[in-house]
């Protein structure tokens, strides 16, 4: 055995150092530990700078674990996800009940990133389902982590319950898969894969069990009970991180092992992003609660995140990859206003709590009307040029009626998400709405990142063309 | 005969003995029904308090640590199978697989899991 | 001599059961024994393949072997989560848990 092949996991052991050295903390220091707070959080930025300089590229163990420049670009997307998150959590770690076991907060949680640069990373099946299992197995106690509120414990029970399902259904279908072709090495498989029935079989499966983390329609009722019951940041964790990390994974299971028979995948992946994004905004019209409305918000982001897959060649990549990376500024900008309002008013998440919030708190009103145009994708907020570059990949396939099903449903989501703006700048405060907010210090970096972020990252074509270079690889 | 066929012929042998010996048996027996035949059997006593009584929640957290660390032990079954094969490589990974293990040990021990108060 | 087909038939009734009583049942525990039942089934399908299509090498039989560890460590956080929503529940039926719908 060589072990120079863990040179190529720079990324997974720089997050483990950081793990090792929260844990030891953690279990040796002190009682009080004020310290821990800002420990944690200035050893995870510098771990998420120290990530760019990370440049490994290569296969190690066999073709086991993958490295490539667009590896680690994603890996760098994940950590300024957690590293935004991180931010947002002080005032909540605060509260009495969770004091004591903040420090399990954010070890659960390095563990559940380095679940995900596995998936990423993942040369064979064998490691996309160890990876997949460390993401979602302390996901699942992170839901549940307000243990004294039944809420959460209900959404712990239904989350675990249902990534157990999602993934039991993926192995059946990777072991019809395996039956098919006798291995696990996604290069292999490829060669050796046909639109068998046992193949297709398999496929569908494996497809079926991606798409419950993913939340893709038929898949999505455990959505928005879960996100509406896990404390706020966890949602904002579950919405971006683990739901860019689960279409990273999608996108190269399909690419690397599927390329050969795209037209079969193709139609599956067409399907499921019509009604995706379609039911997905419907649903959001109707919901009274700012979480479950994001639910369904997030549920048809995840329509638009595969309908950028079905491309199949590097201008996918790049548009998933991007939208992605839009995405994570955008939604956590909304889940920091979120938390902010939800903190002040002791735990409450209806939409009427936003009424007349730009009277009373007009920087979080901007920041949250910002968010949501860029989520609806109004133009020169950087959510327009992701959806621009989605629409163009699938384009570029030749999926033109599904790039007109996808506008339409654009137009769709900015009523709705208009109607959270009409909330804040057109109806009157009353006795539900929250009073002027004053936010911690942490919160109120993560919120400039966002808005630096929002404005910016559709603009500098840069970042676009970087991605490109790195997805032509 | 080959080999399906002998299975098909077991098979149904197997499930009609089986109908046969309960039928007969509902057909022959006496019948007689009275309350101590609806108690639960515990050895012979009579059941004392609620079956569905609770235990310590400590009993539990025992239980789950022992289910992880001992089912961990399935991974080492194939190193220990060709341990002298594979040499010191082996045996370092193993090593690193139980250090992973002992940190997960020392937590819980460290947070008071191991207590029983 | 048995054949392979016969394990794909014991495997694949299994995993139906499994789902089936993952969305009948309504005990939690019993939930869990369904999610169970599904993931044996994945296992047989392993090993199956393994010793009758590709008998030279072992890759099968290890992925059933990391299935079984990371079912067991599953089953754990499972059960932790369960016994923690009981305790704040007072019930471990499934149709008890409506706090959250809409």
């Amino acid at each position: 055995m060589n072990f120079s092949n863990f040179l190529f996991m720079q990324h997974e052991i720089g997050l483990v150092a950081v793990f090792l050295i929260l844990f030891f903390a953690d279990i040796l220091g002190s009682n009080d530990k004020k310290w821990f707070y800002p420990l944690a959080s200035i050893l995870f930025a510098a771990f998420t700078v120290a990530g760019f300089f990370f440049n490994p590229q290569g296969e190690a163990f066999g073709g086991m674990f993958v490295a490539s420049p667009l590896t680690s670009f994603m890996k760098n997307l994940l950590n300024i996800a957690t590293f935004l998150v991180f931010l947002q959590t002080y005032r909540w770690l605060e509260q009495k009940e969770i004091k004591e076991r903040r420090f399990e907060y954010f070890l659960i949680s390095l563990i559940t990133l380095l679940g995900m640069y596995l998936m990423i990373s993942a040369g064979n099946f064998m490691m996309l389902y160890i990876g997949m299992e460390t993401a979602s197995l302390p996901l699942a106690t992170l839901v549940a982590f307000n243990k004294h509120q039944r809420k959460s414990a209900e959404a712990g029970v239904k989350f675990i319950m249902i990534s157990a399902l999602a993934s039991a259904v993926m192995l059946f279908g990777v072991s019809y898969l395996y039956g098919a072709t006798g291995t696990f090495y996604f290069s292999d498989m490829a060669a050796n894969i046909s639109t068998s029935p046992m193949v297709l079989l398999g496929l569908v499966f494996f497809f079926g069990g991606l798409g419950f983390k993913l939340s893709l329609v038929p898949f999505h009722l455990w959505t928005a009970d879960v996100y509406e019951g896990a404390p706020t940041s966890i949602t904002a964790y579950l919405s971006v991180v683990s739901k860019g990390a689960a279409a990273f994974a999608l996108l190269f299971a399909l690419f690397k092992v599927f390329g050969n028979i795209e037209g079969v995948w193709q139609g599956i992946v067409w399907g499921l992003s019509v009604i995706t994004i379609t039911l997905g905004n419907l649903f959001a019209l109707r919901q009274t609660d700012i979480k479950r409305f994001f639910a369904f918000s997030s549920i048809s982001q995840a329509g638009y995140i595969v309908l950028g897959i079905i491309a199949n060649n590097s201008m996918g990549i790049t548009a998933t990859v991007f939208y992605v990376l839009v995405y994570v500024f955008s939604n956590l900008a909304s889940f920091a206003v979120i938390s902010a309002v939800e903190n002040k008013n002791g735990g409450d998440t209806s939409i009427a709590a936003f009424n007349g919030l730009s009277k009373s708190n007009p920087k979080l009103a901007l920041l949250m009307m910002l968010s949501v145009f860029s989520l609806g994708g109004i133009p020169f907020f950087a959510g327009f040029f992701s959806k621009f570059f989605i629409f163009m990949a699938a384009a570029s396939a030749g999926f033109y009626l599904l790039v007109f099903i996808a506008l339409l449903n654009t137009v769709i989501s900015l009523f709705y998400y208009l109607m959270i703006v009409k909330a804040m700048y057109i109806n009157k405060a009353d006795e539900t709405s929250v009073t002027p907010i004053k936010s911690d210090n942490y919160s109120r970096i993560s919120m400039v990142i966002c808005f630096v972020g929002i404005l910016v990252v559709g603009v500098i074509s840069g970042i676009y063309t970087y991605i490109n270079g790195l997805a032509m690889l | 005969m080959t080999n399906s066929a002998l299975f098909l012929v077991v098979l149904v042998t197997a499930v009609f003995m089986v109908v046969a010996a309960m039928a007969l048996a509902m057909w022959l027996s006496p019948k007689s029904y009275n309350a101590l035949k609806g108690e639960p059997y515990e050895c012979g006593i009579e059941t004392r308090g609620p079956s569905w009584g609770q235990f310590r929640v400590g009993y539990y957290l025992i239980a789950i640590l022992f289910l992880i660390f001992d089912v961990e032990a399935v991974l080492l079954f194939p190193w220990a199978t060709i341990y002298s094969s594979i040499g010191l490589d082996g045996l370092i990974l193993a090593s690193f697989f139980i250090f992973v293990l002992l940190l997960g040990l020392i937590y819980a021990w460290k947070k008071g899991a191991l207590e029983w108060k | 001599m048995i054949k392979l087909e016969y394990y794909l038939i014991v495997s694949t009734l299994m995993f139906f059961i499994g789902i089936f009583g993952f969305i009948t049942r309504k005990s939690m525990i019993a939930i869990l024994i369904s999610l169970e039942l599904v993931l044996n089934a994945v296992e047989i399908n392993f090993a199956a393949f393994n010793r009758y299509l590709f008998p030279e090498q072992m890759e099968g039989m290890f992925f059933t072997i990391f299935g079984i560890a990371i079912t067991a460590a599953e089953t754990a956080v499972a059960l932790a989560i369960i016994i923690n929503a009981y305790r704040l529940i007072g019930d471990i039926n499934i149709n008890d848990a409506t706090k959250l719908k809409g």
